[in-house]
Protein backbone atom coordinates (compact mmCIF):
# COMPACT_ATOMS: atom_id res chain seq x y z
CA UNK A 1 0.00 0.00 0.00
CA UNK A 2 1.32 3.42 -0.96
CA UNK A 3 0.93 5.79 1.95
CA UNK A 4 0.59 9.54 1.89
CA UNK A 5 0.14 12.59 4.05
CA UNK A 6 -2.55 15.16 3.33
CA UNK A 7 -2.02 18.73 4.50
CA UNK A 8 -5.17 20.84 4.48
CA UNK A 9 -3.62 24.27 4.68
CA UNK A 10 -7.01 25.89 5.29
CA UNK A 11 -7.37 24.31 8.71
CA UNK A 12 -3.81 24.86 9.92
CA UNK A 13 -3.84 27.21 12.93
CA UNK A 14 -0.06 27.57 13.09
CA UNK A 15 0.27 25.93 16.51
CA UNK A 16 3.44 24.13 15.44
CA UNK A 17 2.64 21.07 17.51
CA UNK A 18 3.78 19.07 14.44
CA UNK A 19 7.18 20.77 14.58
CA UNK A 20 7.59 19.90 18.25
CA UNK A 21 6.45 16.33 17.68
CA UNK A 22 8.86 15.95 14.75
CA UNK A 23 11.78 17.25 16.76
CA UNK A 24 10.92 15.09 19.72
CA UNK A 25 10.33 11.85 17.83
CA UNK A 26 13.49 12.29 15.78
CA UNK A 27 15.44 13.21 18.91
CA UNK A 28 16.67 16.54 17.56
CA UNK A 29 16.03 18.84 20.50
CA UNK A 30 13.41 21.52 20.90
CA UNK A 31 15.72 24.48 21.24
CA UNK A 32 17.24 24.65 17.75
CA UNK A 33 15.98 28.20 17.44
CA UNK A 34 13.16 30.37 18.58
CA UNK A 35 11.69 33.25 16.61
CA UNK A 36 12.69 36.53 18.18
CA UNK A 37 10.27 39.41 18.45
CA UNK A 38 12.39 41.43 16.03
CA UNK A 39 12.26 38.71 13.35
CA UNK A 40 8.78 39.96 12.49
CA UNK A 41 7.54 36.40 11.99
CA UNK A 42 5.89 33.61 13.87
CA UNK A 43 7.94 31.03 12.02
CA UNK A 44 10.23 28.91 14.18
CA UNK A 45 12.98 29.04 11.58
CA UNK A 46 13.20 30.71 8.19
CA UNK A 47 14.26 27.50 6.49
CA UNK A 48 14.69 23.76 6.88
CA UNK A 49 17.83 22.51 8.57
CA UNK A 50 19.67 19.23 8.78
CA UNK A 51 18.21 18.91 12.30
CA UNK A 52 14.83 20.50 11.57
CA UNK A 53 12.81 18.70 8.92
CA UNK A 54 9.42 20.36 9.12
CA UNK A 55 8.85 24.12 9.07
CA UNK A 56 5.38 25.60 9.39
CA UNK A 57 5.49 28.63 7.11
CA UNK A 58 3.46 31.71 7.82
CA UNK A 59 3.21 33.04 4.25
CA UNK A 60 1.83 36.55 4.32
CA UNK A 61 -0.76 37.44 1.70
CA UNK A 62 -3.54 39.90 0.99
CA UNK A 63 -7.14 38.85 0.44
CA UNK A 64 -9.21 40.32 -2.40
CA UNK A 65 -10.84 42.76 0.01
CA UNK A 66 -7.40 44.04 1.02
CA UNK A 67 -7.31 42.37 4.42
CA UNK A 68 -4.30 40.46 5.68
CA UNK A 69 -4.11 36.69 5.76
CA UNK A 70 -1.64 33.94 6.34
CA UNK A 71 -1.36 31.21 3.78
CA UNK A 72 -0.13 28.44 6.02
CA UNK A 73 2.09 25.72 4.61
CA UNK A 74 4.07 22.84 5.94
CA UNK A 75 7.54 22.84 4.37
CA UNK A 76 8.99 19.33 4.35
CA UNK A 77 10.03 16.48 2.05
CA UNK A 78 7.30 15.80 -0.52
CA UNK A 79 8.20 12.12 -1.04
CA UNK A 80 7.93 12.49 -4.82
CA UNK A 81 6.88 9.54 -6.93
CA UNK A 82 9.70 10.49 -9.37
CA UNK A 83 12.28 11.70 -6.87
CA UNK A 84 14.99 14.05 -8.15
CA UNK A 85 17.18 13.36 -5.11
CA UNK A 86 17.18 9.65 -5.84
CA UNK A 87 17.98 10.14 -9.52
CA UNK A 88 20.94 12.38 -8.72
CA UNK A 89 22.45 10.20 -5.96
CA UNK A 90 25.72 8.43 -6.90
CA UNK A 91 25.85 6.09 -3.87
CA UNK A 92 23.73 2.97 -4.39
CA UNK A 93 21.18 2.54 -1.62
CA UNK A 94 21.90 5.84 0.10
CA UNK A 95 18.54 7.12 -1.11
CA UNK A 96 15.84 4.54 -1.69
CA UNK A 97 12.10 4.23 -2.05
CA UNK A 98 10.29 2.03 0.42
CA UNK A 99 7.51 -0.25 -0.78
CA UNK A 100 5.01 2.13 0.78
CA UNK A 101 6.31 5.02 -1.35
CA UNK A 102 8.39 6.77 1.32
CA UNK A 103 11.65 8.20 -0.03
CA UNK A 104 14.22 7.52 2.68
CA UNK A 105 17.94 8.05 3.29
CA UNK A 106 20.39 5.46 4.60
CA UNK A 107 23.04 7.48 6.39
CA UNK A 108 25.54 4.64 6.51
CA UNK A 109 25.62 4.74 2.72
CA UNK A 110 25.29 8.51 2.22
CA UNK A 111 28.64 10.08 1.28
CA UNK A 112 27.50 13.69 1.69
CA UNK A 113 28.15 14.81 -1.90
CA UNK A 114 24.97 16.88 -1.86
CA UNK A 115 23.86 15.93 -5.39
CA UNK A 116 20.40 15.20 -3.91
CA UNK A 117 20.22 18.84 -2.79
CA UNK A 118 20.77 19.86 -6.41
CA UNK A 119 18.36 17.23 -7.77
CA UNK A 120 15.49 18.09 -5.41
CA UNK A 121 12.93 20.43 -7.04
CA UNK A 122 11.60 21.41 -3.61
CA UNK A 123 14.96 22.34 -2.02
CA UNK A 124 14.50 19.99 0.93
CA UNK A 125 17.61 17.90 1.81
CA UNK A 126 20.10 19.55 4.14
CA UNK A 127 23.75 18.69 4.78
CA UNK A 128 24.89 18.33 8.38
CA UNK A 129 28.18 20.15 8.97
CA UNK A 130 28.91 17.66 11.75
CA UNK A 131 28.29 14.27 10.14
CA UNK A 132 28.66 15.42 6.49
CA UNK A 133 25.50 13.45 5.68
CA UNK A 134 22.21 14.69 4.27
CA UNK A 135 18.97 14.69 6.25
CA UNK A 136 15.29 15.26 5.62
CA UNK A 137 11.81 14.13 6.68
CA UNK A 138 11.49 10.33 6.65
CA UNK A 139 7.70 10.44 6.87
CA UNK A 140 8.48 8.72 10.18
CA UNK A 141 9.37 5.49 8.37
CA UNK A 142 10.39 4.11 11.77
CA UNK A 143 6.78 4.65 12.97
CA UNK A 144 4.85 3.80 9.82
CA UNK A 145 6.74 0.50 9.48
CA UNK A 146 5.15 -0.65 12.73
CA UNK A 147 1.68 0.66 11.96
CA UNK A 148 1.91 4.03 13.69
CA UNK A 149 1.11 7.31 11.99
CA UNK A 150 3.86 9.93 11.63
CA UNK A 151 4.57 12.04 14.71
CA UNK A 152 3.37 15.30 13.12
CA UNK A 153 0.01 13.75 12.30
CA UNK A 154 -0.34 12.32 15.78
CA UNK A 155 0.21 15.78 17.24
CA UNK A 156 -2.03 17.86 14.96
CA UNK A 157 -5.02 19.17 16.95
CA UNK A 158 -7.19 20.30 14.03
CA UNK A 159 -7.06 17.25 11.77
CA UNK A 160 -5.39 19.46 9.22
CA UNK A 161 -2.96 16.56 8.76
CA UNK A 162 -4.18 13.14 7.66
CA UNK A 163 -2.16 10.00 7.05
CA UNK A 164 -3.33 6.94 5.15
CA UNK A 165 -3.52 5.13 1.82
CA UNK A 166 -2.58 7.49 -0.98
CA UNK A 167 -5.61 6.64 -3.12
CA UNK A 168 -7.96 7.42 -0.22
CA UNK A 169 -6.21 10.67 0.52
CA UNK A 170 -6.34 11.82 -3.10
CA UNK A 171 -10.13 11.30 -2.99
CA UNK A 172 -10.35 13.04 0.39
CA UNK A 173 -8.30 15.97 -0.91
CA UNK A 174 -10.53 16.31 -3.99
CA UNK A 175 -13.65 16.22 -1.81
CA UNK A 176 -12.21 18.80 0.55
CA UNK A 177 -11.27 21.13 -2.33
CA UNK A 178 -14.74 20.68 -3.80
CA UNK A 179 -16.31 21.57 -0.46
CA UNK A 180 -14.15 24.70 -0.22
CA UNK A 181 -15.17 25.75 -3.72
CA UNK A 182 -18.85 25.27 -2.92
CA UNK A 183 -18.32 27.49 0.12
CA UNK A 184 -17.28 30.26 -2.21
CA UNK A 185 -13.51 29.78 -2.26
CA UNK A 186 -13.44 29.26 -5.98
CA UNK A 187 -9.68 28.85 -6.37
CA UNK A 188 -9.40 26.01 -3.89
CA UNK A 189 -7.63 22.93 -5.22
CA UNK A 190 -5.23 20.08 -4.64
CA UNK A 191 -1.43 20.33 -5.01
CA UNK A 192 -0.15 17.01 -6.35
CA UNK A 193 2.25 18.09 -9.11
CA UNK A 194 2.31 15.84 -12.16
CA UNK A 195 5.84 16.91 -13.13
CA UNK A 196 7.32 14.64 -10.47
CA UNK A 197 4.71 11.91 -11.02
CA UNK A 198 2.70 13.21 -8.09
CA UNK A 199 3.84 13.47 -4.50
CA UNK A 200 3.10 11.38 -1.44
CA UNK A 201 2.63 14.60 0.48
CA UNK A 202 -0.54 16.26 -0.81
CA UNK A 203 -1.84 19.75 -0.14
CA UNK A 204 -5.28 21.28 -0.19
CA UNK A 205 -4.68 24.94 -1.02
CA UNK A 206 -7.23 27.69 -0.60
CA UNK A 207 -5.78 29.29 -3.72
CA UNK A 208 -4.38 26.54 -5.90
CA UNK A 209 -3.82 28.97 -8.78
CA UNK A 210 -0.91 30.49 -6.84
CA UNK A 211 1.18 27.69 -5.32
CA UNK A 212 4.16 30.10 -5.21
CA UNK A 213 2.34 32.09 -2.55
CA UNK A 214 2.67 29.01 -0.33
CA UNK A 215 6.33 28.60 -1.19
CA UNK A 216 5.54 25.69 -3.50
CA UNK A 217 6.98 25.54 -7.05
CA UNK A 218 4.32 25.83 -9.77
CA UNK A 219 5.53 22.99 -11.92
CA UNK A 220 8.31 21.02 -10.18
CA UNK A 221 10.16 18.45 -12.28
CA UNK A 222 13.34 16.47 -12.02
CA UNK A 223 15.83 18.95 -13.53
CA UNK A 224 16.61 18.26 -17.18
CA UNK A 225 20.30 18.55 -16.30
CA UNK A 226 20.01 15.55 -13.96
CA UNK A 227 18.09 13.58 -16.61
CA UNK A 228 20.65 14.53 -19.26
CA UNK A 229 23.55 13.43 -17.08
CA UNK A 230 21.93 10.20 -15.89
CA UNK A 231 20.65 9.48 -19.41
CA UNK A 232 22.36 10.38 -22.70
CA UNK A 233 25.60 11.71 -21.17
CA UNK A 234 26.09 8.46 -19.29
CA UNK A 235 25.28 6.23 -22.27
CA UNK A 236 27.57 8.16 -24.60
CA UNK A 237 30.27 8.42 -21.92
CA UNK A 238 30.24 4.69 -21.20
CA UNK A 239 30.37 3.95 -24.93
CA UNK A 240 33.35 6.30 -25.36
CA UNK A 241 35.30 4.76 -22.46
CA UNK A 242 34.65 1.16 -23.42
CA UNK A 243 35.07 2.01 -27.11
CA UNK A 244 38.41 3.69 -26.37
CA UNK A 245 39.86 0.67 -24.58
CA UNK A 246 38.48 -1.87 -27.05
CA UNK A 247 39.44 0.33 -30.00
CA UNK A 248 43.03 0.67 -28.81
CA UNK A 249 43.29 -3.07 -28.32
CA UNK A 250 41.85 -3.85 -31.75
CA UNK A 251 44.15 -1.26 -33.32
CA UNK A 252 47.14 -3.00 -31.80
CA UNK A 253 45.97 -6.39 -33.06
CA UNK A 254 45.40 -5.02 -36.56
CA UNK A 255 48.33 -2.62 -37.01
CA UNK A 256 50.79 -3.45 -34.24
CA UNK A 257 53.41 -1.09 -32.86
CA UNK A 258 55.33 1.60 -34.72
CA UNK A 259 58.71 -0.09 -34.93
CA UNK A 260 61.74 1.98 -35.80
CA UNK A 261 63.89 0.39 -38.50
CA UNK A 262 67.58 1.17 -38.02
CA UNK B 1 71.91 16.78 -25.73
CA UNK B 2 73.29 13.69 -27.37
CA UNK B 3 75.64 10.97 -26.16
CA UNK B 4 76.58 7.51 -27.42
CA UNK B 5 73.70 7.14 -29.84
CA UNK B 6 71.16 8.49 -27.38
CA UNK B 7 69.44 11.84 -27.06
CA UNK B 8 67.89 13.39 -23.97
CA UNK B 9 64.16 13.64 -24.65
CA UNK B 10 62.84 14.74 -21.26
CA UNK B 11 64.73 16.40 -18.41
CA UNK B 12 64.45 15.11 -14.86
CA UNK B 13 62.11 17.98 -13.98
CA UNK B 14 59.86 17.30 -16.95
CA UNK B 15 59.67 13.61 -16.04
CA UNK B 16 58.80 14.33 -12.42
CA UNK B 17 56.03 16.71 -13.44
CA UNK B 18 54.70 14.25 -16.03
CA UNK B 19 54.45 11.37 -13.57
CA UNK B 20 53.07 13.53 -10.81
CA UNK B 21 50.36 14.64 -13.21
CA UNK B 22 49.79 11.06 -14.34
CA UNK B 23 49.32 9.66 -10.83
CA UNK B 24 47.05 12.50 -9.78
CA UNK B 25 45.07 12.08 -12.98
CA UNK B 26 44.55 8.39 -12.30
CA UNK B 27 43.39 9.13 -8.77
CA UNK B 28 41.00 11.90 -9.84
CA UNK B 29 39.69 9.90 -12.79
CA UNK B 30 39.08 6.64 -10.93
CA UNK B 31 37.49 8.30 -7.90
CA UNK B 32 35.49 10.45 -10.31
CA UNK B 33 34.26 7.36 -12.15
CA UNK B 34 33.04 6.02 -8.79
CA UNK B 35 30.72 9.02 -8.64
CA UNK B 36 29.92 8.99 -12.35
CA UNK B 37 27.46 6.13 -12.10
CA UNK B 38 26.06 4.05 -9.23
CA UNK B 39 27.14 0.95 -11.15
CA UNK B 40 30.77 2.09 -10.86
CA UNK B 41 30.45 3.11 -7.21
CA UNK B 42 32.34 -0.07 -6.23
CA UNK B 43 35.50 1.75 -7.37
CA UNK B 44 35.20 3.85 -4.22
CA UNK B 45 36.04 0.74 -2.18
CA UNK B 46 39.50 0.80 -3.75
CA UNK B 47 40.04 4.34 -2.49
CA UNK B 48 38.85 4.08 1.09
CA UNK B 49 35.06 4.11 0.64
CA UNK B 50 32.46 6.62 -0.47
CA UNK B 51 33.11 9.12 2.32
CA UNK B 52 36.82 9.20 1.53
CA UNK B 53 36.10 9.64 -2.19
CA UNK B 54 33.72 12.52 -1.52
CA UNK B 55 36.31 14.09 0.73
CA UNK B 56 39.46 13.56 -1.36
CA UNK B 57 38.38 13.48 -5.01
CA UNK B 58 38.05 17.28 -5.06
CA UNK B 59 41.49 17.77 -3.52
CA UNK B 60 43.00 15.19 -5.84
CA UNK B 61 41.51 17.25 -8.64
CA UNK B 62 43.06 20.45 -7.29
CA UNK B 63 46.45 18.76 -7.02
CA UNK B 64 46.07 17.45 -10.57
CA UNK B 65 45.25 20.95 -11.79
CA UNK B 66 48.39 22.32 -10.12
CA UNK B 67 50.53 19.54 -11.62
CA UNK B 68 49.05 20.20 -15.04
CA UNK B 69 49.82 23.88 -14.51
CA UNK B 70 53.49 22.99 -14.01
CA UNK B 71 53.37 20.85 -17.12
CA UNK B 72 51.86 23.78 -18.96
CA UNK B 73 54.76 25.96 -17.85
CA UNK B 74 57.23 23.32 -19.09
CA UNK B 75 55.71 22.55 -22.45
CA UNK B 76 53.22 25.17 -23.67
CA UNK B 77 55.90 26.76 -25.86
CA UNK B 78 56.67 23.44 -27.59
CA UNK B 79 52.95 22.71 -27.96
CA UNK B 80 52.02 25.60 -30.25
CA UNK B 81 50.01 24.34 -33.20
CA UNK B 82 51.33 25.54 -36.57
CA UNK B 83 50.22 25.09 -40.16
CA UNK B 84 52.35 21.93 -40.43
CA UNK B 85 50.43 20.51 -37.49
CA UNK B 86 47.10 21.23 -39.09
CA UNK B 87 48.28 19.43 -42.21
CA UNK B 88 49.42 16.53 -40.01
CA UNK B 89 46.03 16.35 -38.31
CA UNK B 90 44.20 16.24 -41.63
CA UNK B 91 46.24 13.13 -42.42
CA UNK B 92 46.15 11.64 -38.93
CA UNK B 93 44.37 8.55 -40.31
CA UNK B 94 47.55 7.74 -42.20
CA UNK B 95 49.61 8.07 -39.05
CA UNK B 96 47.21 5.61 -37.41
CA UNK B 97 47.92 2.92 -40.04
CA UNK B 98 51.72 3.49 -40.03
CA UNK B 99 51.68 4.98 -43.51
CA UNK B 100 53.70 8.05 -42.66
CA UNK B 101 55.10 9.00 -46.06
CA UNK B 102 53.97 12.50 -46.84
CA UNK B 103 53.19 13.39 -43.23
CA UNK B 104 54.85 16.65 -42.18
CA UNK B 105 57.84 15.81 -39.94
CA UNK B 106 57.01 16.21 -36.26
CA UNK B 107 58.88 18.57 -33.96
CA UNK B 108 59.46 17.83 -30.29
CA UNK B 109 55.79 16.85 -30.10
CA UNK B 110 53.63 15.68 -32.96
CA UNK B 111 50.28 17.30 -33.65
CA UNK B 112 48.41 14.48 -31.91
CA UNK B 113 50.35 15.07 -28.70
CA UNK B 114 49.69 18.78 -29.01
CA UNK B 115 45.96 18.26 -29.39
CA UNK B 116 46.02 16.04 -26.30
CA UNK B 117 47.91 18.73 -24.38
CA UNK B 118 45.40 21.45 -25.28
CA UNK B 119 42.44 19.14 -24.67
CA UNK B 120 43.68 18.47 -21.16
CA UNK B 121 44.49 22.14 -20.58
CA UNK B 122 40.97 23.26 -21.52
CA UNK B 123 39.39 20.31 -19.70
CA UNK B 124 41.13 21.05 -16.44
CA UNK B 125 39.82 24.61 -16.46
CA UNK B 126 36.25 23.38 -17.03
CA UNK B 127 36.65 20.59 -14.48
CA UNK B 128 38.06 22.95 -11.88
CA UNK B 129 35.36 25.58 -12.36
CA UNK B 130 32.48 23.08 -12.29
CA UNK B 131 34.14 21.14 -9.47
CA UNK B 132 34.32 24.21 -7.26
CA UNK B 133 30.59 24.71 -7.81
CA UNK B 134 29.76 21.09 -6.98
CA UNK B 135 31.94 21.15 -3.87
CA UNK B 136 29.57 23.48 -1.96
CA UNK B 137 26.05 22.20 -2.64
CA UNK B 138 24.47 24.50 -0.06
CA UNK B 139 26.41 27.66 -0.90
CA UNK B 140 26.46 27.74 -4.70
CA UNK B 141 23.30 28.87 -6.51
CA UNK B 142 21.21 25.97 -7.77
CA UNK B 143 21.34 27.10 -11.40
CA UNK B 144 25.13 26.96 -11.34
CA UNK B 145 25.12 23.56 -9.65
CA UNK B 146 22.78 22.17 -12.29
CA UNK B 147 24.99 23.59 -15.03
CA UNK B 148 28.04 22.05 -13.36
CA UNK B 149 26.30 18.66 -13.37
CA UNK B 150 26.25 18.69 -17.18
CA UNK B 151 29.77 20.17 -17.55
CA UNK B 152 31.87 18.15 -15.10
CA UNK B 153 31.02 14.56 -16.19
CA UNK B 154 31.23 14.96 -20.00
CA UNK B 155 34.42 17.02 -19.73
CA UNK B 156 35.92 14.29 -17.58
CA UNK B 157 34.93 11.69 -20.17
CA UNK B 158 36.66 13.64 -22.95
CA UNK B 159 39.73 13.98 -20.73
CA UNK B 160 39.79 10.27 -19.80
CA UNK B 161 39.21 9.22 -23.41
CA UNK B 162 42.22 11.31 -24.41
CA UNK B 163 44.33 9.65 -21.74
CA UNK B 164 43.24 6.15 -22.76
CA UNK B 165 44.57 6.95 -26.23
CA UNK B 166 47.69 8.56 -24.72
CA UNK B 167 48.48 5.53 -22.55
CA UNK B 168 48.01 3.22 -25.53
CA UNK B 169 50.27 5.36 -27.71
CA UNK B 170 52.89 5.83 -25.01
CA UNK B 171 53.17 2.17 -24.06
CA UNK B 172 52.11 -0.38 -26.67
CA UNK B 173 51.81 1.58 -29.89
CA UNK B 174 55.14 3.43 -29.85
CA UNK B 175 57.87 1.23 -28.36
CA UNK B 176 60.59 3.33 -26.70
CA UNK B 177 58.29 6.21 -25.77
CA UNK B 178 57.65 4.97 -22.23
CA UNK B 179 61.34 4.48 -21.60
CA UNK B 180 61.96 7.99 -22.83
CA UNK B 181 59.50 9.33 -20.30
CA UNK B 182 60.95 7.23 -17.45
CA UNK B 183 64.69 7.39 -18.10
CA UNK B 184 64.71 10.53 -20.22
CA UNK B 185 66.87 9.11 -23.02
CA UNK B 186 65.78 7.79 -26.41
CA UNK B 187 67.85 6.18 -29.18
CA UNK B 188 68.89 8.56 -31.96
CA UNK B 189 67.11 6.36 -34.51
CA UNK B 190 63.93 6.63 -32.48
CA UNK B 191 64.14 10.40 -32.36
CA UNK B 192 64.91 10.57 -36.09
CA UNK B 193 61.91 8.38 -36.90
CA UNK B 194 59.28 9.86 -34.62
CA UNK B 195 60.37 13.47 -34.19
CA UNK B 196 62.64 14.26 -37.13
CA UNK B 197 62.33 18.05 -36.98
CA UNK B 198 63.17 18.01 -33.25
CA UNK B 199 66.10 15.65 -33.83
CA UNK B 200 67.59 17.91 -36.49
CA UNK B 201 67.32 20.88 -34.12
CA UNK B 202 69.14 19.09 -31.30
CA UNK B 203 71.89 17.77 -33.47
CA UNK B 204 72.50 21.28 -34.79
CA UNK B 205 72.91 22.59 -31.23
Amino acid sequence: MIVAKLIDTTTCIGCKACEAACQEWNDQGLTVGVARSDDGTYQTLPDLRHDFWNVIKFNEATREDGSFTWLMSKYQCMHCVDAGCLDACPAPGAIFRRENGIVDFDHDKCIGCGYCITGCPFDVPRLSPVTQKVYKCTLCSDRTSVGLEPACIKACPTNCLTFGARDDLVRLADARAEALRSEGRGNAGVYNPAGVGGTNVLYVLEDATRPEAYGLPRDPTIPWQVRLWKGPIKWVGNAVLVGGVVGAFLHYLRYGPKEVRE
Amino acid sequence: MTAAGRVLRFSFGERVVHWMTAILFLYAALTGLALWSPSLFWLSNVFGGGDAVRRWHPWGGVAFAIALGLMFRNWSKDMKLGSEDRRWLRQAHRYAVHDENGLPPAGRFNAGQKVLFWTQSVSVVLLFASGVVLYWPEIMPRGLRLAALVVHPPTAIVSIAGIILHIYMGTAAVPGALRGMIEGWVPEAWARAHHPRWYREIVKR
